[in-house]
């Protein structure tokens, strides 16, 4: 930096002396007449030049600050603006996901109707069929038509949105209702029975005797008159005389061909009667269950409704989008351009690229290009800017994945729709404070989605027919067997879909604020059988739920596995909320009766739980959530967007995964999500057990992680397997641990004991301990260069422990370097959840195998560990002591760390030591080290200050309400957060604790801010039990007035009580955390921490 | 300044005997690292509320084990503050009575919940005379011109 700004002191003056230089000849001719003052001018140039200097350097100093300015601007400028393209992005990338997945889910729902409508109409047929099984002259037979015909009809009539539906028997008879939807008219179609077997035996149930028997009978006998009568569309009666049509007006009949092998099947199929291609299902009836098929039953729904959706999204929105099969042939478009070609055989589906629709041909050439013969992977496509014509368009495709019908919805937004005002404010404005024009933008954003709902609700959005398909949702599936929805079978490793699942949401929450957990226990089988698609489908689903309604605090995934063979209640669940559900394992032993001996598979219940800290779901309302179109509350929409469809999807696949889903009740804030699914596992792939497989290993871990739920749940997990943990959450706190763990102190104790035992059974100290340190890279301050200084620190313990970094997203390469270049070679990325850290443990046991092969640990280690054995026999007796004197060793050591800093890290060590010893010799001879007040103030004094700097102010400016009857704890836990830097109110019971948080105490006036107002406390410990309304109530009527606001002050409940059930009632009540008394100063403060970092500062 | 060294040697003696034979524990010391030159009364004026709480505690309690229907509810109540306050002040004697009592009150034991009050009554007598004790020697050190060891 100085050599910069030495450089352009040289040119600044450099340019001024040219200056001067180019300027002086006009003065020189002006002084040019006067010969004889050509002394005196030499005297004023040397004037003149020390004037000039001056200015000069006044120039300089000018033009330096106004660089500053300029790059100071620029970079707000610059990273404001990559800010606010981040968050538009997102805004822009959820709008353009939403866009184009309701055509997609309008597609699938249509798809799941006509199914089952035509299993609907299977079923009658085959009732009617078997009443009349043995149909002994033609009065019977035409009876059962006529039956027939009446139950066809009342199917038909009731689903408005059908095409047609058409039954062909094994005879060759046909019978058929149709709508034309050009001019709304619906017809009866049948066809001559004298011409088929009406003369033979009637028995429609045998099965050799027809060659007629397939699809040719139709297209070859010409003989066959086919007959069309019109009727009244409401009432199915007759209101005109049949005609005799030409083949070429028949309508689709679906034949024996379309079930090849039995099996249903669907198309899409086109017709004259309509300009929108059709769906077709066809289904066989079969005259006992496995028995020979007597009829086929094809059922076609027009696809029309798509493209109106289409039209009406676009409408509001510009863009277009369209629906294609894999192959490309168009299915539905928000064009008003034709979807089918005249060919001389009738009309003929459109290939994307050929349509008339100037933009979808574009793109779907553009599409075409870009990936040719090799879609991606699903079909996925997010292009932010792709050049059709000469304008911008961001194409996205998303894929739908049906088994019999892929399809493929393609969106294209002209990006200047979305990111216009972007483009053109970015490259406008430098000087203007990018912030407030964000919000405008998003502002925009949020209204054009609100623009859409509104016309959402009030067009016919919710019209007839889709009331129906929504209804189609609604209904459980059991009765549908097959066609609709073919789940995959196959082998997959759920925790790994899981986790990359989690990764995957793990920016999105970092951007929101809200920590992404997941929690999978030990037993949840590896390898489970099933369609992985599809459950990452109900994760995402429910996740992205989760993430749009919680604003603050966490997400927690849990899975864990139930043996249903065993009959021990797992630990994670209590008994009230399973007697809630219907007990799957009944349901799973029904469903492994009939094939029990194929014993290959085992089928596991897998629960989960999606657990989130959001704005909860009022519990009338926990039910209808899973409907379609439903979201817990109307008013939400507008604030947190989506249809609410997402959940009804998840319902309906869980259940078709032989589960359920529900919302169970909670302690404390969010919501709840638990469900189980029934998957195939494997039967002979063993549990790893971690107990056994890490004891030999000595691991010992330290977890310095931001996330407090996370590291929660990791230690927790660590604990189990008997792996000792030390946990931080900041800084200090890890420095605090290194230097209690690796300098001499309370740890050495129990380090001693091993190393004794080391060294007596050989001088390779195979048994050493290997440490772990997990740290989050967001623990180092690098807002500053200080994270350096934090590394230096590091670096003393590189040789003691295995260091691992959790790296954010938009971690630096600079600082990925720096780590590297220091040896710390073990990174991931956020977030840290069991199978990385299972990771970081085996490299560093890896690691520890090899270097104590290479002997490579040899000397260092062993220093290090007599060290250790030597302050032991000098450790003191008395706890409390002992505390004492670390806490000074600390202090201490410290300043002899700044100081040597830059020199070797052995020699610190060294230092260190000496250090150490010396303090015990002083503590070994004087038992009381005395502090005089009179002669040693000034020692004391500094013994403060120090702490003051050792971090021990960390809750500088955090604003507390202590609301605590007894004045022994009002004035204890005053002093104590007053020590800390805390700025502390205290009330006397639960009333003044609510009033307070209303009106301010500090406030002489008592002003009317409502809650909706930044609350004037970052947090409240609250006294359990306080006359007049005690903690309970006051926290209730707190969190009752934070309702529909998106504030939640964080309330810390203190109680002598030391009962989990007095945590699970505090929780309840909607307190977020717990401490006992006597107050633990250490806890209160980190409990504090944690809770009040979450929270935005006001 | 010999007496002054008597008398800190004698402090230290009775501190740390208060603390081996458990009349104190390691809150105390909290409580006494709590003061400073900003709040250079803070021990003895915790203690002080404290005894001014444990009189009206144990009162309240005497009061309600004597009525007729004994209101346990209440009861519990009084000995939850009491644990509540002994504990912060590290008085751990007092705190592990009032454990027990309250045990005898889920029962709804009269006689264990009298026997509780009793014991109650006596370990709290003891402490606030040793307490007493101590910030004598305190001010007798303080007065000879010396100051408190710092218990480390």
């Amino acid at each position: 930096m100085a050599t910069f700004i030495k450089h352009v002191f040289v040119r600044i003056h450099s340019a001024v002396n040219s200056w001067e230089k180019s300027h002086s000849p006009c003065r020189r001719r002006g002084l040019h007449r006067d010969v004889e003052q050509d002394e005196l001018q030499h005297t004023n140039t040397n004037c003149l030049s020390s004037y000039y200097s001056v200015f000069v350097a006044r120039l300089a100093i000018m033009v330096m600050l106004a660089i500053l300015i300029g790059l100071l601007t620029l970079l707000t400028w610059h990273f404001t603006k990559v800010y606010t393209r981040t968050s538009l992005n997102a805004l822009a990338y959820g709008l353009r996901y939403e866009l184009l997945q309701r055509p997609v889910l309008r597609m699938w729902s249509i798809l799941n109707s006509t199914v089952e409508i035509t299993t609907a109409q299977v079923k009658l047929s085959e009732y009617v069929v078997r009443k009349y099984s043995k149909p002994e002259n033609q009065a019977q037979q035409v009876e059962l038509y006529e039956v027939m015909k009446d139950v066809t009809w009342a199917l038909f009539a009731s689903h408005k949105a059908l095409n047609s539906i058409t039954i062909k028997y094994k005879n060759g008879f046909v019978q058929a209702f149709h709508r034309d939807p050009r001019d709304n008219s619906t017809y009866y179609i049948y066809n001559d029975l004298t011409n088929y077997t009406m003369a033979g035996p009637y028995d429609v149930n045998a099965s050799s005797s027809h060659q007629g028997w397939n699809d040719q009978t139709i297209h070859s006998n010409i003989s066959a008159i086919w007959y069309r009568e019109p009727l009244d569309p409401d009432t199915g009666e007759k209101i005109g005389k049949q005609n005799a049509i030409p083949p070429d007006d028949l309508i689709n009949i679906a034949g024996i061909s379309q079930v090849p092998y039995g099996a249903p099947s669907w198309h899409v199929a086109v017709s004259k009667f309509t300009n929108s291609p059709l769906l077709s299902a066809a289904m066989p009836v079969r005259d006992a269950p496995e028995g020979s098929i007597v009829a086929v039953v094809g059922v076609t729904t027009s696809l029309y409704s798509v493209g109106q959706l289409m039209k009406e999204l676009v409408e509001f929105h510009s863009g277009h989008i369209y629906l294609t099969s894999q192959e490309g042939w168009l299915l539905a478009t928000s064009s008003t351009t034709p979807l089918l070609r005249n060919s001389s055989d009738g009309p003929k589906l459109m290939m994307a690229v050929d349509s008339q629709d100037p933009v979808i041909e574009t793109g779907a050439k553009w599409l075409l290009k870009a990936y040719g013969g090799k879609p991606p992977p699903n079909h996925e496509v997010h292009i932010e800017k792709a050049k059709l014509g000469n304008q911008l368009y961001y194409i996205d495709s998303f894929f739908l994945n049906l088994k019999r019908l892929p399809m493929v919805g393609v969106l294209i937004i002209p990006r200047k729709y979305i990111m216009g005002k972007v483009d053109e404010r970015a490259f406008k404005t430098l000087m203007i404070l990018i912030s407030a024009s964000e919000m405008k933008l998003r502002a925009i954003l949020i209204s054009h989605l609100d623009a859409r709902r509104k016309a959402e609700a009030s067009s016919n959005y919710k019209s007839q027919f889709l009331a129906n398909m929504s209804h189609e949702l609604r209904t459980p599936m059991a009765a549908v067997e097959s066609g609709k929805l073919v789940l995959e079978e196959a082998e997959f490793d759920m925790g790994r879909e899981l986790e990359g699942l989690v990764d995957m949401f793990s920016v999105q929450c970092k951007n929101h604020n809200v920590e992404i957990v997941i929690d999978l226990s030990d037993d949840m089988p590896k390898v489970v059988q099933g369609d992985s698609a599809r459950v990452v489908q109900i994760f995402a689903n429910l996740i992205s739920n989760s993430i749009k309604f919680t604003s603050s605090g966490y997400i927690i995934l849990r899975g864990w596995c139930e043996d249903p063979h065993s009959c021990n209640e797992n630990g994670n669940f209590s008994l009230d909320q399973k007697a809630l559900w219907p007990a799957p394992k009944n349901k799973l032993i029904q469903q492994e009766s009939p094939e029990k001996n194929s014993c290959k598979d085992k089928k596991v219940i897998l629960w989960f739980e999606v657990d989130d800290t959001g704005c909860g779901i009022d519990p009338s309302k926990w039910e209808s959530v899973f409907e379609s179109f439903e979201q817990a509350d109307p008013s939400t929409t507008r604030l947190h967007g989506g249809t609410g469809l997402g959940l009804c999807i998840v319902r309906t696949l869980v259940n078709k995964m032989g589960g359920e889903i529900r919302v169970v009740k909670k302690n404390g804030p969010g919501t709840l999500m638990q469900l189980y699914l029934l998957l195939g596992t494997p039967v002979d792939i063993p549990q790893e057990n971690y107990k056994l497989k890490y004891a030999d290993h000595n691991l010992k871990v330290v977890l310095a992680l931001n996330g407090s739920m996370g590291r929660m749940i990791l230690s927790k997990w660590l604990f189990k397997i008997g792996v000792p943990t030390w946990d931080a959450c900041e800084w200090n706190e890890l420095t605090h641990i290194l230097q209690e763990l690796f300098i001499p102190s309370r740890y050495a104790q129990s380090l001693t004991y091993e190393c004794s035992k080391v060294e007596s059974i050989s001088k390779q100290e195979m048994e050493v301990s290997v440490f772990i340190i997990v740290v989050d890279i967001g623990l180092l301050n690098l807002s500053t260069d200080i994270w350096k200084e934090q590394l230096n620190f590091l670096d003393l313990f590189n040789k003691r422990a295995k260091f691992a970094w959790v790296l954010n997203h938009d971690t630096s390469n600079a600082i990925k370097m720096a780590l590297h270049n220091r040896g710390h070679l073990m990174m991931v990325n956020e977030p840290l959840y069991k199978s990385k850290l299972i990771q970081i443990m085996e490299a560093a046991i890896k690691e520890k195998m090899i270097s104590l092969r290479h002997g490579m640990l040899g000397g260092d280690t062993h220093e290090f560990l007599e060290i250790d054995n030597v302050h032991s026999d000098q450790e003191s007796s008395n706890d409390s002591e002992k505390s004492e004197i670390n806490t000074i060793q600390v202090e201490e050591t410290r300043r002899t760390l700044s100081c040597s800093r830059y020199g070797a890290i052995n020699n610190c060590f060294l230092e260190l030591t000496e250090v150490c010893s010396e303090r015990n010799k002083l503590g070994a001879n004087e038992t009381f080290p005395v502090v005089n007040y009179g002669d040693n103030s000034q020692e004391r004094r500094i013994q403060y200050v120090e702490k003051a700097i050792n971090g021990k102010k960390s809750l500088e400016g955090v604003r507390i309400l202590l609301a605590e009857d007894t004045p022994i704890l009002q004035r204890v836990a005053t002093i104590m957060l007053e020590k800390m830097g805390a700025i502390v109110s205290v009330v006397g019971d639960g009333v003044q604790a609510v009033e307070a948080l209303q009106n301010p105490l500090e406030d002489g006036m008592p002003t009317q801010t409502k809650m909706r107002d930044p609350p004037p406390y970052d947090l409240i410990l609250m006294d359990c039990q306080m006359p007049k309304m005690d903690g309970y109530e006051a926290t209730k009527t707190i969190r009752r007035a934070e309702m529909g606001t998106d504030l939640h002050i964080p309330i810390v409940a203190l109680t002598a009580h030391a009962m989990s059930s007095d945590e699970a009632k505090c929780l309840e009540v909607g307190m977020d955390a717990y401490l006992t008394k006597p107050i633990d100063c250490k806890l209160m403060v980190s409990t504090i921490l944690s809770l009040t970092k979450l929270q935005p500062k006001s | 300044m010999a007496a002054v060294s008597q008398l800190q040697r004698q402090f230290i003696e009775y501190t740390t005997s208060l603390y081996n034979e458990g009349y104190l524990d390691d809150q105390f010391t909290q409580l006494q690292k709590l003061q400073d030159e900003s709040n250079p009364d803070f021990v003895v004026e915790v203690v002080s509320l404290f005894f001014e709480d444990s009189e009206k505690l144990l009162n309240n309690l005497a009061t309600a084990l004597q009525q007729k229907i004994v209101d346990y509810k209440q009861v519990d109540s009084h000995v939850h503050q009491f644990k509540g306050s002994s504990s912060s002040i590290g008085a751990q004697r007092v705190t592990t009575v009032c454990v027990h009592f309250r045990n005898y009150c889920d029962e709804q034991n009269l006689d264990g919940c009298l026997r509780c009050l009793q014991q109650l009554n006596h370990e709290y007598i003891l402490v606030r005379n040793k307490l007493e004790a101590l910030f004598r020697l305190e001010q007798q050190i303080l007065q000879a011109g010396g100051s408190i060891p710092m218990m480390e």
